[in-house]
């Protein structure tokens, strides 16, 4: 056994010690029925390893570990300052690694309970104990150069990767403490840095691997090449539930380059699972893409072979008036339905979105091999939870034999939080025996079928005589997000589904009428939903956003006054609104043919408001310019926040003017970018980006911050441009 | 036999189906994979590389198209890979995830090959074909703007 393959062992058995160190403190286990002194136990390492996040060598090689996947999204370098800021150490310069054992115990997510990234949650959850892990090492080396210097710790400091015992003039690197700190007890209490002194927290600019992502250098899933891998593409059921009837693989099999076809059954069994497909596994990707298409199936009809997006409106509109509809309260105070008799103006709006697809560009791609009951995974695993239930469901291989080589993803947007693509690859390898590299084409991205759900959302408000929001009433129709994931949810007390009701709970709300009635409506169309970037605030906020635009001029009032008299206790909300508004030169004379609307939101704990402004000249409607101001409390990385926003900003334009994924027949009718239109160079107006320092304590999470805020931002500036309020995205321009 | 020359280096492809598009030649034949898959149909610019200093898809090139010809990718745009775009772009922090970035790198290279004047209209026009989903445009717009201002490679 090589040196690295008893460090491999070793890691596999590495458990989390019950500690009151609030699960900083690792200690090591030993495979049942083996002692310590058992020649074949796994040696323990000539390192320093405090926790799970900081390793430190005798050469003075430092290697944090993130244990978040990073799909374009700068966790690995946000997170790798957490632990760098504490242990003073250059979070640019050092190793940082994926854990070798992602199903470390310590690694699960803290609300979820799997392991898992996502959420917008990465630096938010993960900040405080990173910090802890950095500074917990520190204290230990600080330690280990004190009794070699029979010095007492409190007169060490320490200075970019060594402890300083500044009145001797004496230092010891931090690799040169290794054997001995490596042997200390976990310390008692450990003090975290005073802000003020922050280096890199609050102050990032770059992210790692820059340099090799300009020079094509980096390495991405696609790019993973083993010996003897096959590719594999699979043509997969053109609509959810239909099987295999026939399948003539004589013309596929004539393709240079062509090994196998091999039928993947579907996984319906699985909340998730992968349809029935017929996959062809070449010796490149060419020749399994020709093979394909020279593939003749026969497909059954299933129960969605009538289901047509463009009918889904219709029925979401009778589930709320189905009395047998689930309806779950996600707010409520006094009684709406009391209200509306009474009150001087009532309106009642209906608002629409479409199925939207994820589209991250590096398409969905994962290498497998199944060896010796063992499963090795290369690729982005953004979830490696499902990549061991693909592995335990599929090939009955236990948690300890799942190894899975991170890489990071050319993005995610939620589309690598599926499963379908991991249970298909482990099938695949598990047939083919040698390693297997699946790939999907543009073409298979946008009709995977876990796309973000088509919503109808029915609001109702009333004014009273003083022009104030007396009632507000949101119907939201949607299917349940999570049923793929968290099944037994609905089972909870509350019965909510918290990823479904983004935006419209008690935390996340901002407005206060006396009245409030916001409810989701369970309507399930069968068409399996996908995470997606930003998920049910999508929806939520462009309805609420919209409407409350709409009470705002029908009480003849200012759309930003209005918002803000209906906010109680929320000064870092009106903050950013007030700022947003100013910025962008609310309420001052505008250009002929200009106008701004607002909108606003909260979530992930931290704060939007965004204005768009858009104008008519010459007969052509634009949107000219997009004003954002975010308080995210703590910015760990400040020019992470800012191009997160950017993006989000982006995709919010998109949800606005582009993204609509239509299903005729069961069958998803887009293809590729020349029918689905995503937002290009050439769409971007211009944009400002503020982000305030809210509460410097405490970083909120902004992956998923920017989007929902921008449709309905447009939507209401088109509105004071226009006149003519459009209540359904895409938005029309004119 | 297809004889091309990529990144200054002769070569000969004497299997290879003509009507291969050159992508997969070059990523899965010739291993240079920093050229990137990301439409298969010239929509999104992920796989742009130089036929003879012009930007083009080469996912929808077949690679008998470029006999006789100069194909320059991602990896030989500077023998230094301090090319002054591939300076900028990490001045300018530009890369998110990166996946398109070689491909947007080898567009605004056109473009500068180009010796038109750098301006947001000309950065748009030469740009709108390279698609990035993370939302990067704003930094490369600045990052095109820093590179046409650096002196000249040594």
């Amino acid at each position: 056994m090589s040196l690295d393959q008893i460090e491999l062992s070793r890691r596999v058995f590495l458990k989390q010690a019950a500690t009151v160190t609030g699960g900083l403190a690792v200690a090591f286990y030993l495979p049942p029925g083996m002692t310590a002194t058992d020649p074949k136990a796994p040696a323990p390492a000539a390192e320093f390893e405090p926790n799970a996040w900081v390793r430190i060598l005798p050469d003075g090689t430092v290697k944090l570990v993130v244990h978040k996947h990073d799909s374009g999204t700068g966790t690995q370098t946000a997170l790798a300052a957490c632990v760098a800021e504490e242990l003073d150490v250059n979070p640019m310069t050092v190793q940082v690694i994926t854990p070798e054992n992602p199903f470390f115990d310590t690694y699960i997510h803290p609300v979820w309970k799997v392991f898992s990234t996502g959420g917008s949650t990465s630096v938010s959850l993960e900040y405080d104990r990173l910090r802890m892990a950095g500074a917990t090492a520190r204290a230990l080396l600080m330690t280990a150069a004190a009794k070699q210097w029979k010095v007492s710790p409190d007169s060490c400091t320490t200075e970019e990767g060594r402890v300083v015992h500044v009145a001797s003039k004496r230092h010891l690197a931090y690799g040169e403490l290794v054997s001995v700190a490596a042997h200390l007890p976990a310390p008692a209490k450990v003090t975290l840095k005073d802000p003020a002194q922050f280096k890199y927290i609050g102050k990032l600019r770059h992210k790692r691997d820059a340099a090799a992502k300009v020079c094509g250098r980096f390495k991405y899933s696609i790019d993973v090449v083993l010996p003897q891998m096959l590719v594999a593409v699979i043509q997969r059921a053109p609509v959810i539930g239909a099987t295999v009837l026939s399948v003539d693989s004589n013309a596929a099999l004539q393709v240079p380059g062509v090994r196998k076809v091999i039928r993947v059954p579907g996984r319906p069994d699985v909340l998730g699972g992968n349809v029935e497909g017929v996959a062809v596994l070449a010796d490149n990707y060419w020749a399994a893409h020709q093979g394909r298409d020279q593939l003749q199936v026969q497909w059954s009809e299933s129960a969605l072979s009538g289901f047509d997006s463009d009918q889904l409106a219709g029925a979401q509109a009778a589930a709320i008036e189905d009395k047998q509809a689930q309806r779950v309260t996600a707010m409520a105070a006094g009684d709406v339905g009391a209200q509306w008799a009474t009150a001087a103006k009532v309106l009642e709006a209906d608002y629409r979105m479409p199925y939207k697809v994820q589209n991250p560009l590096e398409p969905i791609c994962i290498t497998a091999q199944v060896k010796d009951n063992a499963i090795t995974y290369w690729g982005g695993v953004q979830v490696p939870s499902s990549a061991l239930e693909a592995a335990q469901a599929v090939c009955k291989i236990s948690q300890d034999h799942v190894t899975i080589n991170e890489l990071v993803s050319g993005g995610s947007f939620g589309a690598r939080e599926a499963k379908y693509w991991l249970f298909e690859v482990a099938y695949l390898a598990q047939q083919a025996k040698v390693p297997v590299k699946l790939m999907n084409s543009r073409e298979d991205e946008m009709r995977a079928l876990f796309m973000h759900p088509a919503t109808l959302h029915r609001a109702k408000g009333a004014l009273d005589a003083q022009g104030r929001l007396s009632a507000l009433q949101l119907q939201a129709v949607s299917p349940a997000s999570p049923e793929q994931w968290e099944p037994g949810y609905f089972e909870r007390p509350d019965k909510m589904d918290y990823s479904t009701t983004e935006a419209i709970t008690a935390w996340d709300f901002a407005y206060r009428p006396a009245n409030l009635d916001l409810v989701w409506v369970k309507h399930e169309s069968n068409v399996p939903s996908g995470w997606y970037r930003s998920v049910s605030f999508i929806p939520n906020v462009f309805a609420v956003e919209s409407f409350m635009d709409e009470m705002a001029h029908a009480a003849g009032q200012d759309p930003l006054a209005f918002r803000l008299a209906h906010m109680q206790d929320r000064p870092r909300h009106v903050a950013v609104l007030k700022s947003a508004a100013e910025r962008a030169g609310w309420g001052q004379p505008l250009p002929p043919g200009t106008a701004l609307g607002i909108a606003t939101h909260q979530g992930y704990t931290s704060f939007i408001a965004v204005v768009a402004q858009v104008s008519k000249k010459d007969g052509v409607t634009t949107v000219d310019k997009l004003t954002c101001v975010v308080d995210c409390g703590l910015a760990v990385s400040p020019g992470g926040v800012e191009e997160q926003l950017y993006g989000g900003l982006m995709w919010g334009l998109g949800h606005a003017l582009f993204d609509r994924l239509d299903i005729k027949q069961g069958r998803v009718v887009q293809s590729n970018f020349h029918d689905y239109r995503v937002t290009r160079m050439s769409d971007m107006p211009a944009v400002d980006i503020l982000v305030v320092d809210g509460e410097p304590g405490k970083p909120g999470g902004v992956g998923e911050l920017g989007s929902p805020s921008v449709a309905p931002a447009i939507a209401n500036a088109l509105f004071n441009l226009t006149g003519v309020r459009q209540r359904s995205t895409p938005l029309t321009l004119g | 036999m297809i004889e091309f020359t990529v990144n200054g280096e002769r070569r000969e492809l004497a299997e290879t189906s003509p009507s291969m598009p050159l992508l997969w030649v070059l990523r899965e034949h010739l291993k240079l994979t920093g050229t990137k898959f990301g439409c298969g149909m010239g929509l999104c610019g992920a796989c742009t590389v130089h036929l003879d200093g012009v930007a083009v898809r080469s996912c929808q090139l077949p690679v008998a198209a470029v006999a006789g010809h100069a194909i320059t990718t991602i990896e030989g745009l500077s023998p230094t890979e301090q090319h002054p775009l591939q300076l900028a772009w990490v001045a300018e922090d530009v890369p998110q995830c990166g996946y398109c970035q070689s491909g947007q790198i080898m567009s605004a290279a056109a473009l500068l090959n180009t010796g038109a004047a750098v301006t947001d209209d000309s950065i748009r026009n030469a740009m709108s074909g390279n698609l990035c989903r993370c939302g990067t445009y704003g930094r490369i717009n600045k990052a095109i703007k820093r590179a046409a201002n650096a002196p000249k490679e040594a």
